[in-house]
């Protein structure tokens, strides 16, 4: 595998994950444990819109990093970004994805998981930041914090309807992956997104949720 | 002992009716698609009376190319929806009819539920993640807790509207998928067009609007054609990518009337490459609308002892299939 000058070659490396947009790498940077996050060209993509979009969403994603810890939200630290390569470079978080916990977590751990998940993302949110991609894959139990990963579809926005199209897609992963336990977790998540913004900001994007709900294909939203 | 299902398709702008053996065999698959004027899309009620003029000769066409008797039949299934009210009303009457006559049970299937299953069977996939791709569907799906689930979807129109509707806007008529890909097929120009994907879903509005823009600016319909596709169809391509990664499933069927174009399953194909994940292919003359897709569906609902008594037959204009119980699977 070849990275681009700037960033270290590591002797040590395996991928971890290889997802949609990018390869998860577990290697180390200057002697620090360290995951290559590693954008690589997609090549059913026009490769004019897919450099673009690459590298618009490397960048991207590094600013959002940052600015959800300002949001008091725990995200990977930054050691680089290596644009010509698509690549960032961060701290390795130790823990199980979300996604991983749920089938052998009890109902009250989780409604805990849940109800910190919904906690925050509501942080994120009150900050003005749309994580843009909130599946259980990237959200790492990590110790005793949830830590959020993967800002690479993030968006800078106060608006009701992005929030609530967050919202919507741990919806939409929960009732695909996770049917069994969807609509308990979904209540955590409710309450605890709640109890930061509030219970009146809460219910409008609730019910702005709905509306996106209605707005879906063949949808008959009660 | 082998048994024999009529199915009835009317959703939109295809009647079809088709009989298939229980084994999976599609004896016969007639049809009769309604074109709208140059320029327009489907005018729900002139479908309907096409529908209307079409389904004696239709049904008996497929009736006799079967080689089935009348009397070998075991059941009538029917598109109870999602679709055009006027059109459903003429499928479920068709359906009514010869259930009552024949005095076997009538079947009510879920459209885009028949697109899935009659893929998984044509294209022998198990467990695939499904794209649905049509004039009524954009949907990312995948089987689990006993119905098909929602991974991802359009947020806004589907690709299939979205292709219609800018070819309409360039006076073409509905369906328009086949001249849009020859025009993008002899152009190489790629003009910079909104790449919306929130999350597992996108959204093709913005992109629409902007793709006419480009046409009444002047630009040509080939390089706007050619344009349209990559994004719409690498976005589409960016979600069922997430969807197979988060999963970790190893097939991805292409399913609707959009699954014929070739650039659209190339990249498909690029993109499963890469998870080490085959594409599952439906034959062109199945993955769009046919009623072989209700006979297929009916039969397997018909063996779990799904049913609808006459007089509560009605049909269903907005039936998500994410509601829809799937009794036959594991």
């Amino acid at each position: 595998m070849s990275i681009s000058p700037g960033v270290t070659e590591s002797p040590r490396r395996r991928l971890l994950y290889r997802g949609a947009e990018a390869d998860v790498i577990l290697g180390d940077w200057q002697g620090l444990e360290a995951v290559f996050k590693i954008r690589k060209p997609l090549t059913y993509r026009l490769q004019v819109l897919d450099e673009a979009i690459r590298r618009q969403r490397t960048v991207h994603e590094a600013e959002m990093i940052h600015l959800a810890k300002n949001a008091g939200v725990a995200s990977p630290f930054l050691y680089n970004v290596d644009i010509e390569s698509s690549t960032l470079v961060m701290q390795f978080v130790r823990g199980d994805r979300l996604k991983d916990l749920v089938a052998s977590l009890s109902g009250s751990q989780l409604a805990g998981a849940f109800f910190e998940f919904g906690r925050d993302v509501a942080k994120l949110h009150r900050f003005g930041i749309m994580h843009g991609d909130l599946t259980t894959a990237n959200v790492v139990k990590s110790e005793e914090r949830l830590v959020f990963v993967d800002f690479g579809l993030s968006v800078r926005t106060a608006r009701l309807e992005d929030h609530a199209v967050d919202l919507r897609l741990i919806k939409e992963t929960l009732v695909g992956a996770h049917s069994d336990v969807s609509a308990h977790a979904i209540d955590s998540l409710n309450s605890g997104y709640a109890s930061v913004v509030g219970q009146a900001r809460s219910r409008a994007v609730l019910k702005q949720l709905q509306n996106i709900e209605r707005r879906g294909r063949y949808a008959r939203v009660t | 002992m082998r048994r024999y299902i009529v199915g009835i398709e009317s959703t939109a702008h295809t009647f079809s009716v088709s009989v298939m053996s229980s084994d999976g065999r599609i004896l016969s698959n007639t049809k009769s698609v309604y074109k709208p004027p140059e320029g327009s899309g489907i005018h729900p009620f002139e479908a309907s009376q096409n529908h209307l003029a079409a389904a004696p000769k239709v049904v008996a066409d497929a009736l006799d190319i079967s080689g089935v008797p009348m009397s070998g039949l075991s059941a009538v299934a029917y598109a109870m929806g999602p679709g055009l009210g006027p059109c459903l009303r003429v499928g479920a009457v068709v359906a009514r009819t010869l259930a009552s006559s024949l005095e076997v049970p009538l079947v009510p299937v879920n459209h885009a539920v028949g697109h899935i299953e009659l893929g998984c069977l044509l294209a022998g996939s198990k467990d695939p993640v499904v794209l649905l791709v049509s004039g009524g569907h954009t949907m990312i799906l995948a089987y689990s807790g006993k119905r098909w689930r929602v991974l991802g979807e359009s947020l806004d129109l589907t690709l299939g509207q979205l292709l219609d509707q800018f070819g309409r806007h360039h006076g073409l008529a509905s369906p328009c998928g086949m001249a849009i890909e020859e025009a993008a097929a002899s152009s190489s120009n790629y003009l910079r067009l909104p790449y919306s994907v929130k999350g597992n879903d996108v959204s093709f509005s913005g992109l629409l609007t902007a793709s006419k823009l480009l046409l009444d600016g002047g630009r040509s319909f080939s390089d706007v054609s050619y344009s349209i596709q990559e994004t719409a169809f690498a976005m589409v391509t960016e979600v069922t990518e997430r969807a197979l990664a988060f999963t970790g499933k190893k097939a991805v069927m292409i399913v609707g009337g959009v699954a014929a174009n070739g650039r659209l399953s190339g990249m498909m194909s690029d993109m499963a490459r890469r998870h080490s994940a085959v594409v599952n292919m439906t034959p062109i003359e199945y993955s769009g609308d046919c009623g072989a897709q209700i006979a297929w569906t009916g039969w397997l609902a018909h063996s779990c002892g799904i049913r609808v008594p006459i007089q509560e037959s009605r049909v269903m204009q907005s039936w998500r299939l994410d509601r829809v119980d799937i009794p036959w699977r594991n």
